[in-house]
């Protein structure tokens, strides 16, 4: 129970503290809230339900491996952007530093929930804090902009209160056990609707590839803090609801239809994401493009249903977490010091700054996922999986190897080792350092043991179906 | 019956007190009558009335009579600065305001189409005079007029109606006219038109679409103190009366409105919130927003009884009222969006209750108005399942509008202005916040 509410005491503490300490707070509250979940997990037997109950009537939790796992990567993530930020202006704002803890507190919420109208409230919890992070803090010339993300969003979001509605109202059942036991076959094409109504608000969220034109703006205009924040946990919210609910709720007929559409705009999205990535010239909106192409990978493969690649993509969630907090890391420290992350602007940092140069290369590398990196595993079998489903969609997945290296490479090379344009350039703070070491050891560690993930998780996700 | 005479007695109380100068007297003895109305609510059976052979006059539930009395005592608190700034009509302002909840508490769940039209007239002509009670201003008394004449209006033809189904079934008790409606006698002209004018009314009452062109001009000409009352108390007591009256008396007919009634839900939330989109004046967008919420309300009609009305008009009365008293801080005399701009920076608690009243509004959990439209769509969707999609494809646009001005409030200003608030104001923002989130544990 401590484990979901400590972030959001922390976060009504963070409005009453002094701006010039708020920085430390975050800090100290987003450590508190990883040592606190890490000695949880070593008290938690995998194959246990941990339920709580605030006497709540829609809204109950229960954490399984699975939760744990989110919970896990949701602390970890939140002490890494505020470590990574730590010599930044924007964690000198107390309001900041609250909001981002409340929204840790929604996303503890949405990985613990255990009612699926409680699902639905923290999916929209988190974003009340994203929009005011984003609206302070981002670069936004006009809000046209952030109210597009927003369309899009509560659009989305609409659509699944309606299924929301649709499946309480036929199943007579709001527990996740429970719609796991309904019998949804006999609704025939409803369901079909039903389920529709959920993908529309993931396929933004993911994004998926025509539902992803928010992305790219968001992501560039947004806070470093606030890229980091929405890449490499907000996304991950669509990504878990296909995991856990929608598709083993809706397992028959309605997943059936929609398999290959959700598979074909994943490909698509991972075409698509990297030729686009190619051409950019601004990091950010690169990386951005490139998230696009990863994610749509993960996507594509969970549509599979296959009990092994699930435990992959749990695996390859977290990796991009890694690369995503990396590379946006690396995108905010060049805009940051330089003022710019236009790519013809930058050459030759490497040279002044030999720490982020070696730092910034082991990322680079990590999103290439090249072997001995979690990526390698997680890439690897999400392709091998959609190569058993049919050859051409293996085939097209794969383009994400090559086409990745094209524009990861560049996006390295450029700035790091082009003409020299850069002639002075700090190198890394200690706390950036230290992201950078953890990010990179992570991967590596999980590159070479990616079962002390899929053990852990293979007790939730290989539940008898029916 | 307690809670009126209550109410009436500290009406009184409070205008000589008012006459005699005294606005902190005056507000404190409506306060402490409006308290009293609400316990004498709650206790309501528990102990022994002298009035109680009069209780089947009045069968308003409890629960609606004690949100009634919250929402006008955190009206009359909102609005207090402004009384008493108009010294000379401190009593009057709370008086009439007074008397009006009287009307609306006697209209809210009615049994007998008589008392209701009595109470929907002491509710409505209170309100003619407190919008034009700012004698000096034209636009007051513009808006006065107007409301006097298209309110009369709606009273005719509220009565129309009813003198019609009076004469189709023969009485005015509403479990009698609904018993001769039972026997086939609703498909009759006169039934069916009487129903229809009494909708019609209804409508105008609680400013729904097509009746809702009163509601920007009296909003924009009404001040911000009775604007809170105005735009609250008499939605919640019309919402109740129309769900009451049509629930009960035509629910054999229903198959005949619901069609009606959706396309006035559809209508009144798509022009409401796109309305609002484009509006420079705060009361006027207050207004448009007010008229979609009217028609989120009507989705209570759907599903008479599993609908879960009590905490939508709670949420959106607490709501509004935060709003409006953030309104009267910068726009007391203007009334401009304009003025907005950088507003939640002046106070720590300015900016706490807007964002919470704007989500709530907007329909973003964990806020009050998520859990009341929420389950208004749940009782509804079996029944109106199209309808309840458009009226989420409006709310999107709803929720825009909200963002909009919260966009604009929130901008950081190269001067931050602080801007003290006086108690009453900060005790309206904190209860209505608190209330706004203490909702997620009453679902």
């Amino acid at each position: 129970m401590a484990l979901i509410l400590l972030p959001l005491v922390f976060g009504m503490i963070a409005w009453f503290i002094p701006g010039n300490i708020s920085r430390i707070f975050g800090l100290i509250a987003s450590t508190v809230a990883l040592a606190w979940s890490i000695i949880a997990v070593s008290y938690f037997e995998p194959n246990e339900h941990l339920l709580v109950d605030f006497g709540l009537r829609f809204v109950r939790f229960s954490v399984d491996s699975l939760g744990f796992t989110m919970i896990l990567l949701t602390n970890a993530v939140f002490f890494l952007v505020f470590l990574s930020n730590f010599n930044t202006s924007i964690v000198h704002e107390k309001r900041f530093t609250a909001l981002a803890l409340l929204m840790q507190f929604g996303l503890l919420g949405l990985f613990t929930t255990n009612t699926i109208l409680g699902f639905y409230i923290f999916w929209e919890l988190t974003l009340l804090p994203i929009f005011l992070i984003l609206y302070w803090f981002g670069a936004f010339d006009k809000p046209r902009a952030l109210l597009q993300f927003f369309l899009y969003t509560l659009v989305g979001s609409l659509a699944m209160l309606l299924s929301v509605i649709g499946l309480m109202h036929l199943t007579n059942q709001q527990t996740y056990d429970a719609l796991l036991a309904a019998d949804l076959q006999s609704l025939g094409n409803t369901s079909i609707l039903l389920m529709g109504g959920f993908l529309l608000a993931f396929a933004v969220k993911i994004p998926l590839f025509p539902f992803h034109t928010w992305q790219a703006e968001t992501y560039t205009k947004a806070p470093t803090a606030g890229t980091m924040l929405l890449s490499a946990i907000m996304l991950k919210m669509a990504l878990f609801g296909l995991l856990k609910w929608v598709l083993p709720i809706f397992d028959g007929n309605a997943t059936d239809f929609w398999r290959w559409p959700v598979i074909t705009l994943g490909l698509v999205g991972i075409i698509y994401g990297a030729v686009i990535a190619i051409r950019q010239q601004n990091l950010k909106t690169l990386f951005a493009y490139a998230s696009l192409s990863h994610l749509g990978l993960i996507a594509a493969a969970l549509m599979l249903q296959n009990g092994d690649t699930n435990l992959i993509s749990v695996v390859q969630i977290v990796n991009h977490s890694i690369v995503s907090i990396g590379l946006f890391l690396a995108a905010g420290i060049i805009e940051n010091r330089l003022g710019t992350q236009q790519l013809d602007q930058l050459g030759g940092i490497a040279k002044v700054a030999p720490h982020f140069g070696f730092w910034f290369a082991v990322l680079t590398f990590v999103s290439l996922s090249v072997p001995f990196t979690a990526g390698f595993i997680g890439e690897f079998f999400l392709i091998k999986a959609l190569f058993n489903a049919h050859t051409f969609t293996g085939i097209l997945a794969s383009t994400t190897l090559v086409l990745g290296a094209v524009y990861m490479l560049k996006a390295y090379q450029v700035p790091m080792f082009g003409p020299t344009k850069v002639n002075s350039f700090q190198d890394l703070h200690w706390s950036e350092l230290t992201v950078f070491a953890i990010l990179s050891i992570a991967a590596i560690y999980l590159g070479l043991a990616p079962h002390c993930i899929t053990d852990f998780v293979a007790h939730s996700l290989t539940q008898p179906t029916h | 019956m307690d809670s009126i005479v209550i109410l009436f007695i500290s009406g009184l109380v409070g205008l000589f007190a008012g006459m005699q100068k005294k606005p902190l007297l005056s507000i404190i003895i409506g306060s402490i009558g409006l308290i009293g109305a609400g316990l004498a609510a709650y206790f309501k059976g528990s102990y022994i009335s002298p009035l109680s052979s009069y209780e089947a006059y009045v069968p308003t539930q409890g629960l609606i009579v004690i949100l009634l009395c919250t929402v006008t005592l955190l009206a009359i608190l909102g609005g207090y600065k402004r009384y008493a700034a108009d010294n000379e009509h401190t009593g009057d302002y709370l008086a009439l305001i007074l008397f009006s909840l009287c009307g609306a508490i006697l209209m809210a769940q009615p049994n007998d189409l008589m008392l209701f039209f009595i109470g929907l007239e002491i509710l409505s002509i209170p309100i003619y005079v407190l919008v034009g009670i700012e004698k000096g201003s034209s636009r007051s008394a513009e808006a006065a007029v107007k409301y006097f004449f298209t309110g009369s209006f709606a009273s005719a033809i509220i009565l129309f109606g009813i003198a019609l189904l009076y004469g189709a079934t023969g009485s005015f008790q509403l479990i009698e006219i609904q018993s001769n409606l039972a026997i086939g006698i609703w498909q009759s002209p006169m039934a069916i038109i009487g129903s229809l004018f009494l909708l019609a009314g209804f409508t105008f009452k609680i400013g729904a679409v097509p009746f809702h062109f009163w509601g920007p001009d009296v909003y924009d000409g009404a001040s911000n103190a009775v604007l809170m009352y105005m735009a609250t108390v008499v939605k919640i007591a019309g919402i109740y009366a129309l769900v009451n009256v049509f629930g009960q008396v035509f629910r054999d007919s229903y198959g005949f409105w619901i069609d009606l009634v959706s396309l006035i839900i559809v209508l009144s939330m798509f022009y409401g919130y796109i309305t609002a989109w484009k509006q420079i004046s705060f009361r006027r967008l207050i207004a448009y927003s007010s008229i979609a919420n009217a028609g989120l309300m009507i989705f209570a009609l759907a599903d008479t009884h599993n609908s879960n009305l009590f905490l939508f008009v709670a949420a959106y009365a607490f709501a509004t009222i935060a709003l409006v008293v953030i309104n009267s801080i910068v726009n007391d005399d203007t009334d401009s969006l304009v003025n907005w701009e950088g507003i939640a920076w002046r106070h720590p608690l300015i900016g706490i209750a807007l964002v919470i009243s704007l989500f709530s509004l907007a329909g973003i959990p964990p806020f009050a108005g998520f859990f009341g439209k929420f389950s208004l769509l749940w009782a509804a969707v079996p029944h109106v399942p199209y309808t309840a999609i458009l009226a989420l494809i409006a709310s999107v646009i709803g929720a825009f509008v909200y963002l909009r001005l919260m966009m604009s409030a929130l901008k950081k200003p190269s001067v931050v202005v602080r801007s003290p608030l006086s108690l009453e104001q900060s005790l309206v923002l904190s209860l209505t916040s608190i209330a706004a989130i203490g909702a997620l544990y009453f679902i």
